[in-house]
């Protein structure tokens, strides 16, 4: 187990208030008490709140694998009937997250606004996976997986009040905040969007530090971030874990310094993916400031429908997006390929992106959850399980569609309506997952593109894909200019693939 | 918390394990609040191997244990002290790489033979 050897002090049961001193870096204790007792082992006492019986002890006495409140599952250590609360629970990972720790002996909660709900309706698209209304979500949960999940709606900006008389009810001992906008293109529309981007992650993340440290500070917080934050430099540097290694070293002017801790340049590619940022910040400083304890999580392009819970039954799916703002590209392509649309690649169609299946993602948050950070700590992980480029994508979701499905997949390079490089090195690092919190991937990209394409051509999704073909090509530029975009030639990929592969991917660390 | 190879001091043992020592040893005061001391974890790890038999290497956190870091006047995290025979030698603050750790390790120890650039290393007096 990847946690056995985690003590009270990485607990979110334990209880510090009054006990510590929050501190930054190189900031100097003022008072310094002389009459401190070094007989003592420790000056740091904690109380419990599962085991009140304890009194004060050493919060470093006892590992989870000694404490009963502690029990074993496939993905360490977890906290028994450990109370989750997911904010965002009503999207598609939130709900497929809830419905997998539900299932897992946790006592989920959620929060949701219903936002992305009605974004995408105002964008004119619909979720080709068909969702029911949240009571029914709740109800078929009870039915036919036996699981209560504790739902408000609540929108966390607006409403703080609410959030934290919620918060105050349940006492979550582990906060997924999936509560954020997550769509480049539609920050780009116009000013509007862009605010409201910005204003829900930015400020809705905000609020939520401040109800934090005033009602549960020792429980951990997993924020989703995005690989975006950090670009794609054109040196091809290493796209590090958010942070540093005490191992990169400046050099200038014949000195040198180690950049240890410090967060690593961050190179946004839309108004969406600043918000990401400033949320990297904010986090940052709310675990400086107060002893949050956070994991920033920066995961990379979702895909995927499965996980056991949401295929139990129709009416536990998770909602799908396939139109230009909400449809992550082999979500998309596969829904293309479905209806005769060729996939479409930006430009050159050579970005290289690290991704995650949703049901692997899942279990990385699992794991996550079972290792809280330290009091303080702002830990970052990179969330990725393997690295393609958009053209390997789109060949790989063609070549399933063909010799699987019978259809005549077509690949077409449009205009690209970004600005971004689209042809770049990338070597990012993902070892934190794997090596310290045990986490191997078990979703075969291929296995998981074609169970895709069983579920999208079941004549209710194909359907609702054909009835909302006119959102999937993009119409949103980042220059402001209003057109769609342009075919600019239609691709025999093969050869260009496998030479493609062999020349630019590498995978680092996997 | 991670396993590690480099020694836990506390308050309790830090007199006889740390100031009585027969060895040199080198502390890194560190907080779990701290980006570059969780950042200096493994190399922390990595000395204890490299210096194993030689100098002995640990960590005290400032703030479980904080009469050591009041007696020693710790202002800062990470803060590395280097002491023997009881007495501070060399002292740094702030996160460093392995080869600077060694560096500053090896010129405290053997100031005369030191090879090291003065300049990736800066060297402050013991203070308390």
């Amino acid at each position: 187990m990847h946690n056995t050897k985690y003590t009270c002090w990485n607990c979110p049961a334990i209880d510090l208030a009054g006990k510590v001193d929050f501190r930054a870096c190189g900031q100097s204790v003022k008072q310094f008490d002389k009459t401190l007792d070094s007989s003592q082992e420790t000056h740091i006492m904690a109380e419990c709140k599962r085991r009140p019986e304890l009194g004060l002890y050493d919060p470093t006495a006892i590992t989870f694998q000694e404490c009963p409140q502690w029990q074993e599952t496939p993905y360490g250590y977890i906290l028994k009937d450990m109370r989750v609360m997911i904010l965002g629970i009503d999207g598609y990972l939130g709900w497929t997250l809830a419905l997998w720790l539900a299932s897992l002996g946790c006592k989920v909660s959620g929060v949701d606004n219903y936002n992305r709900r009605n974004w995408v309706k105002e964008r004119g698209a619909h979720t080709i996976v068909p969702i029911t209304r949240m009571n029914e979500r709740l109800r078929a949960a009870k039915d036919v997986l036996g699981i209560n999940i504790n739902f408000r709606q609540i929108d966390i900006y607006t409403q703080r009040q609410r959030l934290k008389e919620f918060i105050e009810e349940v006492k979550p001992e582990s906060i997924v905040h999936y509560a954020e906008f997550a769509s480049a293109p539609f920050s780009m529309i116009d000013v509007e969007h862009a605010i409201e981007t910005q204003k829900n992650n930015v400020l809705g993340t905000l609020a939520l530090l401040f109800t934090m440290r005033d009602t549960v500070p020792e429980s951990s917080l997993l924020k989703l971030g995005t690989m975006g934050e950090y670009g794609t430099p054109l040196t091809g540097r290493p796209l590090f874990e958010g942070i540093f290694p005490a191992e990169a070293v400046l050099q200038w002017n014949d000195r040198e310094w180690s950049l240890g801790g410090e967060l690593t340049p961050r190179d946004p590619v839309s108004f969406y993916h600043v918000s990401k940022v400033q949320d990297t910040f904010n986090v940052y400083e709310a675990c400086k400031y107060w002893w949050l304890r956070s994991f920033d999580i920066m995961q990379g392009v979702i895909f995927g429908v499965h996980t056991d819970q949401v295929a139990a039954d129709p009416r536990l799916r998770t909602r799908l997006d396939i139109d230009e703002w909400f449809g992550t590209i082999i979500n998309r392509f596969v829904a293309q390929a479905v209806i005769g649309i060729p996939l479409t690649l930006y430009g050159l169609g050579k970005q290289i992106r690290g991704f995650i299946a949703l049901r692997d993602a899942m279990e990385c948050m699992t794991r996550l959850i079972c290792a809280p950070p330290e009091p303080g700590q702002y830990a970052v992980v990179n969330q990725i399980s393997g690295i393609h480029s958009a053209r390997q994508l789109a060949y790989t979701v063609a070549k399933v569609g063909k010799e699987h499905f019978n259809l005549p997949v077509q690949i077409q390079r449009v205009e690209n309506p970004r600005v971004e490089a689209d042809e770049h090195p990338f070597e990012a690092l993902y070892e934190k997952l794997p090596k310290r919190y045990g986490f191997e991937p078990k979703v075969n990209i291929e296995e998981e593109i074609s169970r895709m394409f069983e579920l999208f051509l079941t004549p209710e999704v194909k359907k609702r894909i054909e009835e909302r073909k006119q959102v999937i090509m993009p119409k949103t530029w980042w220059s402001g200019v209003k057109k769609e975009v342009e075919r600019l030639e239609l691709l025999d990929l093969k050869g260009e693939i496998e030479e493609d592969e062999r020349v630019r991917m590498f995978k680092v660390h996997g | 918390m991670s396993e590690c190879e480099c020694l836990r001091f506390t308050d309790k043992n830090f007199k006889q394990k740390v100031l009585e020592c027969d060895l040199p040893v080198f502390v890194d005061f560190w907080g779990s609040w701290c980006p570059p001391c969780k950042m200096v974890e493994p190399i922390m790890d990595e000395l204890a191997k490299h210096f194993d038999g030689k100098v002995i290497v640990g960590k005290l956190n400032v703030d479980q244990n904080q009469a050591t870091r009041s007696m020693l006047n710790i202002s800062g995290a990470p803060t590395f002290i280097l002491f023997k025979n009881g007495k501070a030698l060399a002292k740094i603050i702030g996160a460093r790489s392995k080869k600077q750790l060694l560096d500053f390790i090896e010129t405290a120890l053997n100031p005369q033979s030191s090879k090291t650039s003065k300049k990736t290393v800066s060297k402050e007096p013991e203070r308390s």
